[in-house]
């Protein structure tokens, strides 16, 4: 099977889920998004790995897990407290700093 | 048999010594009793950061490659490092400070408790210091430190994801508006993470293209072009995720909201560190990696350079909170810095390169600086931020009058201050590399820029005070030192700038 | 060579003094007991290390030493270094200038006792000691100017440190207006030889100077000496210098007759090799300093105003000394050695001046003088002895130094030296004129002050400096010639005396002045001493004395030539302003505030609006990226 219809689908993910980070207004939606792009870009690594015939692409995409482990620990504290706070978990609340 | 590779520890000394004393100021917090863990604390991360920084300057000199080729420890490594490392420990002064809030801190008890709730005006009030910030912003220095220092991309990866990470949290750990503070953490938070995987889709394509995601690696396949196009969009990704860091235009625009919302310390770490590292990355990714590829770049950093030097410049103009002016001035020296970057040139003899890292140092402790004067003027709810509050400060209080009039002053770039050391130099470079168009704009920007500058000091001296206007705090020992030591640092840099642009011109070469 | 030992530490000259500027400055209210203590402490400071200094660079072969400071800016073309250049000229000057100095300090804590701002006066006083011991110690044109801006601007405070008068503001801006004019020359030359020559250091502007065209040097020339005729007070620029006279006594002792007025005369003799060069620009130097000599000893006679006369006599010597110094190497130890003996003796008649103010409750009118030589015993034996020294009695000072350039004159040997010996000499009658008149006006005759005044003497802290300065004026001249030849210790900078051919005698010379001088001693006691003086100047008066009283009228040409047509070009320019460039740089901000607005607003403040404006960024990095690479 051709390599370059998982790097398409990776894409596709991608950019799903960058559009649901424009799209979506409950912050956890949003961040879950963020999380989609991660995992496409896994995707992209382990295809390419293969691609390559090296293994960084497969360790890179451990690391990357492991980033993302640590990213939703720190996401999902921040998103509490202000869920705490405003009662509220969409970004569009939290508007107080603009211009 | 694989043998482990090489490890150079007498090399990463000032990482080693930031993490180890971040890992034990974990254990400190968990461990030791409450009353004697804000002086351990504030001990333990001066120790790391000066140690850092007395480790870089014992270190000068040292040019090699260690950790199996992912870590690059050479002369601007070491430069950036040091700098860093000094600023940090500047930074961690302010945090530090006790004697300007009335409650003791400029941060939060327990992040956990929600804004305005009873439990939390309870603790508003009360003395207790929370010491959780010293850990995390070590850790972020040990971040910062290995980011300038990576030569591999996934290295970079991970420190930009080790500097920030504590830097959401503690953007969020204001004591008082803490709406604000957490409004900038979600918003940092959400945004960073948004740049990250950016920044990785960009290492991955680079990967794919090279097979690799080793710098030297890189540059033999671009010396080769037999990258294609996912090679100069993985390019044009990575360098997305650094710009983002560095706040430039058009991905500053959480610049402003974390600025502002950010307790004032932090702001000042933020604006001081995390630009010292974001370009020290993009230099040697754009230079080490991506040398032989210079013209397929340097339309987009010429760009992000013209636009943030404009966005900044003209979007400063109409600010009335002094923090929210200083991010926009953010924005517009990261358009300087670029300026710079582009001056440096392939192939060129390092002036450009020492240029930046000059104008690190001296945006770096201008700024530092004006944010520590900005910790000192407080009503009632904490820091006084908006414009009018300053308004006759000059009468009321001449030596804070003094003292900020020579930051902004060095942040307009006025001769025989460190602002203006810098700007030549960056500007210079730029023109030697045939950039005098970037060279006209940023001129302008400059003039741009330095009305909104002006401003306060004409606020500050020729505005008659407000009735009830906020008052001036004596700062304590730290905040004194911080003081001091960017007030004296920004007239030298300014007068007697040949020692550090020496030494910048020195270190200015990346081992390959 | 490079400077060691005490002269490396020549610095410290520069610092010390700024220093004490520095911390009476900043140091506000919490100085104002021991502010005129520190101030002074730190000019005697100086006047010690000076001499020190000047002691070993005595024995230093070539007497010069180099002292490099910092390097400001090291790129590329442009390498801007700091460094003072110790060398006898400069040394003359910084002995001139601390020495001087020091004792009018210390006449000012007298002098300025109960005025509530004598800290700030101190610290200003402080400020100009330090920025004209700059300008005479750098070693570039670049330090000169500085120093001299620096002077520029503590005269500017000086003049007005009493600002609530109206006289006092009108005085301090006229002169900095004119000062300014000519500061525009000496700028002007040093754009034009970092042009041509790439360098402002002395050392490598009068290395090179020699290869450039004469008109450029000429050009040079002559804008050096419009910068100096704008310090110094010279024809045309001349009349700020009375008007200087509202600041306090002390500062026109210092700064309007001493030191700071006397730059001009340095930057000449400094720029010897450039004048060396080109005799168009010295012979202008010789018709501004002939003119102006006369002019100054014309309206000298004519004021009733103690000080106003002193500083006409300024204006009039200091004109000799450019007569000196524009007669190229055979003048230059002559002017050098009148403008020292002129800093000892006008000096001390200011400081003799001011005493007398003191006693007469800050009256300057001469009419109401009158019979002070009893009542201000001291004063009068000390400003007398400068009088006699200044109009030249024999073997005082002024003798020796006037004479000098009086001979120099002559020995040109052509009509021009004629002309202008006789210039010099007829200036040495006037002069002797009205400073004859001065003192009778002022000690002698009938007594004609108002009721209520009580002269009295001033305290020692006072009178002491003038006794020092008294002293100075009778021995200077003499110490000057023969015991430390001057010409001697400025061989160095501008070669070895040459045995002048004389034309006439020098002791012919001496003769015929001193007939001269004793005839204008004469001639003033025939007009001013014989009768009694009316208490209110005359109104019917011959024109020449009218022309005389108006200063030979240099404030009307001044107004008619520059300010009327100044004052049309501004109007016309603030028209244009209004109209035009306010509205561009207006429409500029408000476009530029409207759009920042605008910009804005695109900072909603939703995090997603961010989001999206930075996905807007990288498809327009991938984009461009994209069209670079296939393109």
């Amino acid at each position: 099977m051709n390599l370059s219809y998982y790097l398409v689908l990776a894409a596709i993910l991608f950019t799903i889920g960058a559009v649901g980070v424009l799209v979506r207004r409950n912050a956890i939606v949003v961040f879950m998004c963020i999380e989609l792009m991660l995992n496409a870009v896994n995707l992209t690594l382990i295809t390419f790995a293969r691609s390559t015939g090296t293994v960084d692409g497969q360790i890179i995409a451990l690391f990357v897990m492991v980033v993302a482990a640590a990213e939703v620990v720190v996401g999902l504290a921040i998103i509490m407290s202000i869920y705490r706070t405003r009662r509220s978990a969409s970004v569009d609340d939290a508007n107080l700093l603009k211009y | 048999m694989i043998d482990a590779p090489d490890f150079s520890f007498a090399a990463l000394s000032p990482l080693l010594l930031v993490l180890g004393a971040a890992c034990i100021g974990v254990l400190v917090e968990a461990f030791a009793p409450r009353d004697v863990r804000h002086p351990v604390q504030v001990g333990l991360a001066l120790t790391g950061t000066v140690g850092a920084f007395v480790a870089t300057l014992l270190l000068a000199g040292t040019r090699e490659v260690t950790a199996g080729g992912a870590l690059a420890v050479d002369g601007p490594t070491l430069f950036l490092q040091a700098t860093i490392a000094g600023l940090g420990a500047l930074s961690i002064l302010l945090f530090a400070e006790r004697s300007l809030d009335p409650a003791r801190s400029a941060f939060v008890v327990s992040a956990a408790v929600p804004a305005g709730s009873p439990r939390d005006r309870e603790l508003v009030t009360t003395q207790r210091v929370q010491t959780e910030v010293y850990p995390l912003a070590l850790f972020a220095i040990g971040g910062m430190l290995l980011f300038v220092a990576a030569n591999d991309l996934l290295v970079m990866f991970v420190a930009l994801e080790v500097l920030s990470l504590p830097l959401y949290l503690i953007s969020g750990m204001a004591r008082r508006r803490r709406l604000l503070s957490q409004e900038a953490a979600v918003k940092y938070f959400l945004l960073g993470a948004f740049a990250s995987a950016f920044f990785l889709y960009g290492l991955a394509l680079v990967y794919g293209a090279t097979g690799s995601v080793r710098l030297r690696d890189i540059r033999e396949a671009v010396t080769a072009e037999s990258g294609g196009v996912l090679m100069v969009l993985g390019l044009g990704l990575l360098v997305v995720g650094l710009l983002f860091k560095a706040s430039v235009a058009p991905f500053h625009s959480w610049t402003p909201d974390v600025y502002q919302g950010a307790p004032t310390p932090v702001t000042a770490f933020m604006a001081a560190c995390t630009k010292v590292a974001a370009f020290g990355a993009i230099l040697r990714l754009l230079y080490v990696a991506f040398g032989a590829a210079e013209w397929t770049w340097r339309p987009l950093i010429y760009a992000a350079a013209i636009i943030s030097m404009i966005v900044g410049a003209v979007l400063g103009l109409t600010q009335t909170d002094l923090k929210r002016m200083l991010a926009y001035s953010s924005v517009a020296h990261a358009g300087f810095l670029l300026t710079g970057v582009i001056g440096f040139g392939a192939g060129g003899d390092g002036s450009g390169l020492a240029a930046t890292m000059f104008y690190l140092v001296t945006y770096g402790l201008t700024t530092l600086g004006a944010f520590a004067v900005l910790t000192l003027v407080r009503d009632g709810d904490g820091e006084a931020g908006h414009l009018s509050q300053w308004a006759g400060l000059g009468a009321r209080s001449p030596l804070t009058a003094a003292v900020m009039s020579l930051f902004l002053l060095a942040l307009a770039g006025i001769p025989l201050t460190a602002g203006f050391t810098g700007k030549f130099a960056v500007f210079r470079a730029a023109i030697e590399q045939g950039a005098w168009p970037l060279a006209v704009v940023a001129l302008l920007a400059s003039a741009v820029a330095a009305f909104f500058y002006l401003r306060v000091i004409v606020l500050m001296y020729f505005s008659d005070p407000v009735a009830d206007g906020p008052t001036v705090g004596v700062p304590g020992l730290p905040t004194t030192i911080v003081l001091a030591v960017t007030a004296t640092a920004t007239l030298a840099l300014g007068i007697l700038p040949g020692a550090v642009l020496d030494l910048a011109g020195r270190a200015a070469i990346f081992v390959g | 060579m490079p400077a060691e030992g005490l002269l490396a530490a020549s610095w410290l000259l520069i610092a010390l003094p700024l220093a004490g500027a520095a911390v009476l400055l900043l140091g506000g209210r919490r100085t104002d007991r021991w502010g005129h203590l520190l101030g002074t402490a730190t000019v005697v400071a100086a006047f010690l290390l000076a001499v020190a200094c000047t002691v070993q660079l005595a024995g230093l072969d070539g007497r010069a030493a180099d002292v490099e400071l910092f390097t400001f800016i090291a790129t590329g073309e442009l390498d801007v270094t700091a460094g003072l250049l110790y060398d006898p000229l400069s040394a003359v000057f910084v002995l001139l200038i601390t020495g001087v100095g020091s004792l009018i300090h210390v006449f000012s804590i007298g002098y300025m006792a109960h005025d509530p701002a004598r800290r700030r006066f101190f610290a200003y006083l402080n400020l100009f000691v330090a920025a004209m011991l700059l300008l005479v110690l750098g070693n570039s044109f670049v330090a000169l100017y500085v120093g001299w801006e620096g002077v520029g601007l503590a005269s500017y405070l000086l003049i007005a440190f009493w600002y609530t008068r109206p006289a006092a503001a009108t005085a301090a801006k006229k002169a900095f207006i004119m000062n300014r004019i000519g500061d525009v020359g000496l700028a002007l030359a040093i754009f034009v030889m970092f042009a041509q020559l790439g360098t402002t250091s002395y050392a490598g502007v009068f290395g090179s100077v020699g290869t450039l065209a004469g008109g450029t040097i000429t050009a040079i020339g002559l804008l050096l000496l419009l910068g100096a005729c704008g310090k110094s007070g010279q024809f045309p620029l001349q009349a700020w210098l009375p008007d200087a006279m509202e600041g306090p006594t002390p500062v026109s002792a210092l700064i309007h007759a001493a030191t700071m007025v006397t730059a001009g005369v340095y930057l000449i003799a400094r720029s010897a090799p450039i004048y060396d060069l080109t005799p168009t620009a010295r012979a202008v130097i010789l018709a501004v300093g002939a003119v102006t000599l006369l002019i100054g000893a014309i309206a000298g006679c004519a004021f009733d105003d103690i000080k106003k006369v002193l500083a006409y006599s300024t204006v009039s010597q200091i004109g000799y000394m450019f007569l000196a110094v524009g007669l190229g190497p055979a003048g230059y130890v002559a002017g050098l050695a009148h403008l020292l003996a002129h800093g000892f003796f006008k000096a001390g008649l200011f400081l003799g001046a001011g005493s007398v103010m003191h006693a007469m409750d800050d009256s300057v009118d001469m009419r109401r003088f009158g019979g002070l030589a009893k009542k201000l015993p001291i004063t009068f034996v000390t400003f007398g002895l400068g009088y006699l020294a200044l109009i030249g009695f024999p073997f005082l000072s002024g003798y020796f130094t006037k004479d000098a350039i009086i001979e120099a004159a002559l020995d040109r040997g052509d009509v021009w030296g004629w002309v202008l010996g006789g210039v010099a000499v007829l200036g040495a009658g006037l002069t002797a004129f009205y400073m004859t008149r001065l003192m009778l006006m002022t000690f002698f005759g009938r007594p004609r002050w108002d009721d209520g005044v009580h002269p009295h003497e001033a305290p020692t802290v006072m009178t002491a400096p003038m006794i020092v300065l008294a002293v100075g004026s009778v021995a200077a001249g003499a110490l000057l010639v023969s015991v430390f030849p001057l010409a001697d210790w400025l061989a160095p900078v501008f070669g070895e005396p040459a045995e002048a051919a004389h034309v006439v005698a020098p002791a012919l010379v001496g003769l015929v002045v001193t007939v001269v001088m004793v005839l204008g001693v004469l001639t003033a006691w025939l007009f001013v001493g014989r009768r009694e003086v009316p208490v209110t100047a005359p109104v019917r008066v011959s024109p020449v004395t009218r022309a005389a009283r108006n200063a030979l009228y240099a404030d009307t040409v001044n107004e008619s030539l520059f300010m009327r047509p100044g004052q049309w070009l501004t109007r016309a320019l603030v028209w244009f302003d209004n109209r035009g460039v306010d509205g561009a740089v207006n429409g500029l901000a408000a476009g530029l505030g409207g759009s920042s607005s605008r910009l804005g607003r695109a900072q909603t403040g939703f995090v997603r609006t961010y989001a999206l404006g930075m996905l807007g960024g990288v498809v327009m990095v991938a984009g461009a990226l994209l069209a670079v690479t296939a393109g």
